[in-house]
């Protein structure tokens, strides 16, 4: 774990879970900043200072930008949470660089979840396969379903994760949710993003929910009006460092 | 005129006559072609330098922008052309312009700002306020096959830009070809280490190399910012069969991209890299995926086949991008498998909400 130095677009301290290899590192961290200020309207792009990284560049990741918004009307108040993918890389050995996307300016604060994996390319060696393992997602009255595509690959340091929400009872439709994943291993905290879900007041990037990991439970109460509108698959996708192996990297 | 810059110029001065000043002392001045000066108390008269060969279009647009160049000195303050002159004086040394002589200060502002312009940089009117000294370009080998022209191992310089001149094929028996070289890259970077030429050299050159003849090249740095450019790095290398490199110590990088698509199929993807080459458990995906027949996947076509240690299924983000701008996430698998001849990967969409063409990128794990 480390904390980030500075940043040119106004956010406050960062705290960054970390894996570092030799030729790449997973970074998992979570932040908010105001996109109406002074600093971030003045950058091209999103930097932030850290202290030395094992590798001093990295190919393309992704990471997740997010803003809330609720509505309210006469029956009461509705979710319009969205969000996008933005890409993400090291530029050198102290800097993580975020592109910087206007579509979500003026709906500030703007979370970013980096949960992402940065490689390096034309190492000595080729990809190394991992094992996939079906996640088995259980909820007390089985009321939430996911596609066969809910899995994870877990390695020694930290674990990739693909949950792929199918559907819901709807009797649990609007109740906060609980989910055991019987094969992620204990040691993961995190908050994670969940893209997806029909926006009707923002089509230009689709909802976007957080869901909350611990001791292999999930946790989503807040979620977008349009969570499970066909077609719109609400999905996560995340590289997660495993908390009891951080301390041991190499 | 400088020696450096005519050779820059590709220009001739091989007529070049020195005569007793006592047939033509005092006489300078041009006509029809001839231009006589006093050099050291000596009348030399010299033939208008023309360029050789025929022009590439490279070169015509070269020509065209030092021409653009040379005019607007003329715009310039007296203070900014005195601040050229200036710097000019220190500019002599090797380390800056790659050959040691002197520069005057239009030559140097039109030298810097040709590099700029080839780099795509806008002409610079004030002089740089230092000199800067840039590295010799470090690489650990030139590979050339008619299959694959690349140059690996090289030390990765931030901010800088490769330039790479190479010649078309050549007897082996020639041993300075350097003279036919032309520029394939104004100014390209690295990929990681690599620069992989091939297809920038059939684009320039026209024709493939062939086995058993050699190649020359030529290549350095440019600093885009100021223009400055570092020494010369010169190599050669015979042609030979994509096996023999093989066996000689090339190894392929195991990424494949746009030129590896098969011609007979039609792939539905208008820009694809795909790299392997990360030593990590993921690959690096990067492809504009443009969906087929109402069908929410891709299917990209390869003329060779995927290397059996990272055959399977790989998954990455991608994000659909709307004729409006929108950019919906969404997360893709990726099917990677050999046919008889080839190989195939299909970006299949799973999560978000599908919407083409759809940009898929960034680190994908692999199992």
């Amino acid at each position: 774990m480390f904390n980030s130095i500075s940043n040119n677009f106004g956010a406050g301290q960062i705290t960054f879970k970390d894996y570092q290899a030799e030729n790449y590192v997973v970074l998992n961290a979570k932040f908010s900043f105001d996109p109406t200020s002074a600093q971030y309207q003045a950058c091209s792009q999103m930097e932030i200072t850290v202290p030395d990284l094992t590798i001093d560049r990295s190919a393309i990741a992704g990471v997740f930008v997010r803003f809330i918004e609720t509505r309210s009307f006469q029956w009461g108040d509705s979710v319009y949470d969205g969000g996008s993918v933005l890409k993400s890389w090291i530029k050198d050995k102290n800097t993580i660089v975020i592109e910087k996307q206007p579509w979500f300016d003026e709906l500030g604060p703007l979370y970013i979840y980096i949960l992402a994996l940065y490689p390096q390319l034309n190492q000595s060696g080729n990809t190394i396969k991992g094992t996939k393992q079906r996640l088995t997602m259980t909820t007390e009255g089985n009321y939430l379903y996911f596609s066969s595509d809910t899995f994870v690959v877990i390695f020694d340091h930290w674990v990739f994760m693909h949950l792929q929400f199918s559907s819901c009872s709807y009797a649990y439709r609007d109740s906060p949710w609980e989910v055991t994943m019987e094969q992620l291993p204990e040691d993961i905290t995190a908050d994670v993003p969940v893209c997806g879900g029909g926006n009707q007041f923002h089509p230009e990037c689709d909802g976007m929910a957080e869901c909350h990991i611990e001791n292999k439970i999930l946790t989503l109460d807040r979620r977008v009006m349009g969570f499970f509108d066909t077609a719109h698959d609400p999905f996560a996708f995340a590289f997660l460092v495993r908390e009891g192996e951080s301390e041991n990297n190499e | 005129m400088h020696k450096g810059l005519c050779s820059f110029l590709n220009l001739n001065f091989d007529l070049m006559i020195a005569l007793p000043s006592i047939a033509f002392g005092g006489f300078s001045g041009s006509a029809k072609g001839v231009t006589a000066r006093q050099v050291d108390g000596r009348s030399v008269l010299s033939v208008r330098a023309w360029p050789t060969g025929i022009a590439t279009s490279a070169q015509v647009v070269r020509r065209a922008s030092m021409s653009k160049i040379t005019k607007s000195w003329k715009t310039l303050t007296d203070a900014q052309r005195l601040a050229w002159d200036h710097l000019a004086e220190h500019s002599a040394g090797e380390s800056v312009f790659g050959q040691s002589a002197e520069i005057s200060g239009l030559n140097l502002y039109i030298r810097l700002n040709v590099a700029r312009t080839m780099a795509g940089e806008v002409i610079l009117s004030d002089a740089p306020q230092n000199l800067v000294a840039l590295p010799n370009v470090a690489y650990t080998g030139l590979w050339v096959t008619p299959k694959t022209i690349i140059i690996k191992g090289i030390t990765h310089e931030t901010g800088l830009k490769l330039v790479v001149k190479m010649s078309a094929s050549q007897s082996p028996g020639v041993s300075s070809g350097w003279s036919k070289t032309v520029i394939l890259s104004p100014g390209m970077e690295d990929d990681w280490g690599d620069a992989d030429v091939t297809t920038l050299y059939l684009k320039t050159i026209g024709v493939k190399p062939v086995i058993g003849e050699k190649v020359f090249l030529e290549m350095y740095w440019l600093d885009p910012e100021t223009g400055f450019v570092g020494l010369s790095t010169y190599d050669s290398k015979v042609c030979e069969s994509q096996e023999d490199a093989e066996a000689e110590g090339y190894v392929p990088r195991t990424k494949f991209s746009m030129n590896d698509l098969r011609e007979s199929e039609e792939s539905h993807v208008s820009s694809f890299d795909v790299d392997f080459s990360t030593g990590a458990p993921v690959a690096e995906f990067s492809a504009m995926c443009l969906g087929h027949s109402n069908v929410a996947s891709s299917e990209v076509y390869l003329d060779q086949q995927i290397p059996s240690d990272v055959l399977g299924t790989g998954m990455c983000l991608g994000r659909g991008c709307g004729a409006d701008g929108k950019i919906i996430p969404q997360s893709y698998l990726v099917y990677m498998y050999n046919r008889s001849e080839g190989a195939e990967m299909t970006f299949a969409h799973r999560g978000g909400y599908y919407l083409k063409p759809t940009e898929c990128f960034g680190s994908g794990i692999v199992y």
